[in-house]
């Protein structure tokens, strides 16, 4: 058991840990994380079955990454535990040096001769330190007295408490690993989704994209309203960055989408030999309208696809779901018989060469179309963050300590030497040194200057 | 007068004071150190104006692009430098770090870097930004004041100046380490959890600031508990320094991810 808790104690264990943990983050930026199986084939050949077994391809949550910074928190919580204890006691119940050997041999010293008996002058020695905001502690043994003068005593936590941040914040990630969970929730305009889990639905009121006037997006945002029991409870509008809280959950405005089964279709007819001609027609998939033509055509839409594309043997399909390439399949009839198709393009309005069984006179344009979006809304439930928050709080303060608040200290022992005061002086600083080399040279000026 | 300009001039005063400063390398004359402190002073005070102008102009933070962004880290490196410079009288770090400064000001003129102002994609569209990227810029600043003192270190012929360069290194990680983490690693994670729904997503950047992280503590924890001053102290310090500039720059155009702005 000593020998275990001798182990994590070791600062050299850190260092090594920290090596590691180090190497093994960068190794996890190199090997792109979380794909696919045949992308790691492609890009690694026959590495990629090891790769994967070592599970360099989820790295940051494999059981080796975590063990090592299991042991990584082990390692602070020990180290921290045994060094807690002398500190503790050292700021709470310090001993106090009566031999003026010792406290003339610390690194910064000094010592002072004054006139009259020891006794009498030591108030006014104590009100010198108090004057320059040190605590003063004094013990008097054998006609010899002990001082001890500090200021700042809290700083020698700073480590501990940047520690404990650090234990406080891999708690609040664990229990994020164990507890956490996000889902995305699609919803269309009116649609109401039962959260996860959660005891409460969500209703989307409305969804809108808001652009510059340059034409970027500015924002998305969603109207929701938070349902119980059928009963709306809580009305809000999300946008990025801010997202809505209800009963441990909160929804982000995550991404969007459209509804491409059904879009609706506006198309421009025109004939070429009769300049007078125009016609717009709205038609839903599958629909048809009569084009008042004088030949009893009627026309539909047999296909839409948001990002038009030629795939394998030059068949139309969809590159993505963004409406890069808006693509509409227009079909004639005359009296049942399919006398032209073809496909038509919002963003090649020239572009509309139709297969025709007759010819036709009749030249079609995509205007708009107009699909219906919805929303995207992440449901995410996290019981970790407030322990996050706190380690946060605690590790910065900490720093706060450790770095600007150097604990100062000086020691003293005054004793009657022929009618005459000695006071040998010992400081001891934990940070900034010059600083206190300083005031110390100062606080021992003032003790020779009094009478 | 125009963002533009003022940056042309700021430009032009850094070169100066750069130059001011390898004169004072090598003549030893205070007089030149003194003009390229000035110099560098006005630099700032002008740099810092058209932080201004490009900031009322654009509507926004002066950091969403890669431009905006290496402008403000040379106008934060030139911020620690003075406050480095004026509390350690130390002139010496004056010519390589401004060299540093003309350099990063130079491939933010570059014709590689879009200058235009682009209004805010909705990500950014936080206050956060200006916690976030002002205070990381701001550590990662002084992190460069260290990196640059511990070359010096260990160029140092001298052990009065190596005691110097030294001290300075160790005083810049200990104002640079805190800032990193407050910015780059607490104020990161609370915008992501209000962004993207969590605070830690193991994005490259991500990873990449604590690796930086994990490096300075190592720094710490050698210096402090095992006593290393000296040449390895300014080894880790310049890899600490270099895992930084990785985050900032590297993970971007080498590694895909999240923080795709800049």
């Amino acid at each position: 058991m000593k020998a275990i808790i001798r182990f994590f104690s070791s600062v050299k264990l850190a260092i090594v840990l920290l090596i590691i943990l180090a190497a093994a983050s960068i190794l996890g930026t190199l090997i792109p994380q979380g794909r696919g199986l045949e992308e790691y084939a492609a890009r690694y050949g026959q590495m990629a079955g090891l790769f994967v077994k070592l599970q360099l391809t989820g790295l940051y949550h494999s059981v080796w990454y975590l063990a090592v910074l299991g042991l990584f928190a082990l390692n602070i919580l020990v180290c921290t535990l045994i060094r807690l204890g002398p500190k503790w006691r050292r700021s709470t119940r310090p001993d106090l040096g009566f031999e003026a050997k010792g406290v003339g041999a610390m690194k910064i010293r000094d010592k002072v001769r004054r006139a009259g008996a020891a006794a009498e002058g030591l108030p006014e020695i104590r009100r010198a330190f108090a004057a320059a905001r040190y605590k003063v502690r004094t013990e008097t043994r054998d006609g010899r007295t002990s001082l001890l003068a500090r200021k700042r005593i809290w700083g020698i936590f700073g480590s501990d408490i940047v520690h404990l941040g650090l234990l406080v914040i891999i708690a609040g990630g664990i229990l994020s690993g164990l507890t956490g969970s996000r889902e995305n929730l699609s919803l269309k305009e009116g649609q109401t989704v039962a959260v996860p889990g959660a005891g409460f639905d969500l209703r989307l009121d409305k969804f809108s994209t808001e652009y510059y006037p340059d034409g970027s997006v500015k924002d998305w945002k969603s109207a929701l309203t938070v349902l119980e029991a059928g009963r709306p409870v809580v009305e809000r509008t999300i946008e990025v960055n801010h997202p809505l809280q209800h009963k441990g959950y909160r929804f982000y405005q995550s991404s969007y989408g459209w509804d491409w089964d059904n879009p609706a279709v506006l198309i421009e007819v025109r004939k070429k030999s009769d300049p007078a001609y125009l016609r717009t027609v709205k038609l839903r998939i599958g629909e048809r309208a009569p084009l008042g033509d004088g030949e009893g055509t009627t026309v539909g839409v047999a296909r839409f696809l948001p990002d038009f594309v030629l795939g394998d043997g030059n068949a139309p399909e969809t590159r993505s779901l963004q409406p890069n390439n808006p693509a509409a399949l227009v079909e004639g009839f005359v009296k049942e018989e399919r006398v032209f198709s073809g496909w038509i393009f919002a963003n090649f309005p020239d572009m509309d060469q139709m297969h025709k069984a007759k010819d036709s006179d009749l030249a079609f344009t995509l205007k708009s179309f107009d699909a219906g979006q919805f929303s995207v809304v992440e449901a995410a439930k996290d019981k970790g963050v407030a322990l996050i928050w706190l380690g946060c709080i605690l590790m910065m303060a900490g720093f706060g300590l450790a770095f600007y608040w150097p604990t100062w200290e000086v020691r003293a022992v005054v004793e009657d030497v022929q009618n005459k005061t000695d006071v040998t002086l010992g400081g001891l600083a934990s940070k900034s040194r010059e600083a206190f080399q300083a005031e110390f040279e100062i606080l021992a000026a003032s003790l020779r200057r009094s009478k | 007068m125009t963002e533009a300009t003022l940056f042309t001039i700021v430009f032009g005063l850094y070169i100066l004071s750069a130059f001011f400063y390898l004169g004072f390398a090598f003549t030893k004359k205070a007089g030149a150190a003194r003009i390229a402190s000035v110099l560098a002073w006005i630099g700032l005070a002008l740099h810092t104006a058209a932080l201004i102008v490009r900031t009322v102009e654009s509507g926004h933070a002066p950091f969403t692009n890669m431009y905006e962004s290496l402008s403000f880290l040379s106008w934060a490196s030139v911020l620690a430098f003075v406050l480095v410079d004026r509390k350690f009288r130390i002139p010496k770090i004056g010519p390589y770090l401004m060299l540093v400064v003309v350099g990063l000001v130079a491939l933010a003129s570059s014709p590689l870097m879009p200058k235009d102002a682009t209004p805010l994609v909705p990500a950014l569209q936080s206050y956060w930004l200006w916690l976030h990227v002002s205070v990381t810029l701001l550590g990662e600043a002084f992190f460069a004041v260290a990196f640059i003192t511990s070359i010096m270190y260990l160029a140092a012929k001298t052990p009065e100046k190596k005691a110097e360069m030294d001290s300075v290194s160790y005083r810049c990680v200990a104002v640079g380490f805190p800032l990193f983490t407050l910015g780059g690693l607490v104020f990161g994670m609370v915008w992501a959890y209000k962004a993207w729904g969590t605070y830690w997503s193991w994005d490259p950047k991500e990873v990449w600031s604590l690796i930086t992280w994990f490096v300075f503590a190592l720094y710490l924890h050698t210096r402090i508990v095992m006593g290393w001053k000296g040449k390895r102290s300014a080894i880790i310090a310049l890899l600490g320094f270099l895992a930084a500039l990785f985050t900032y720059f590297g993970v971007n155009y080498l590694l895909a991810g999240l923080h795709s702005y800049a």
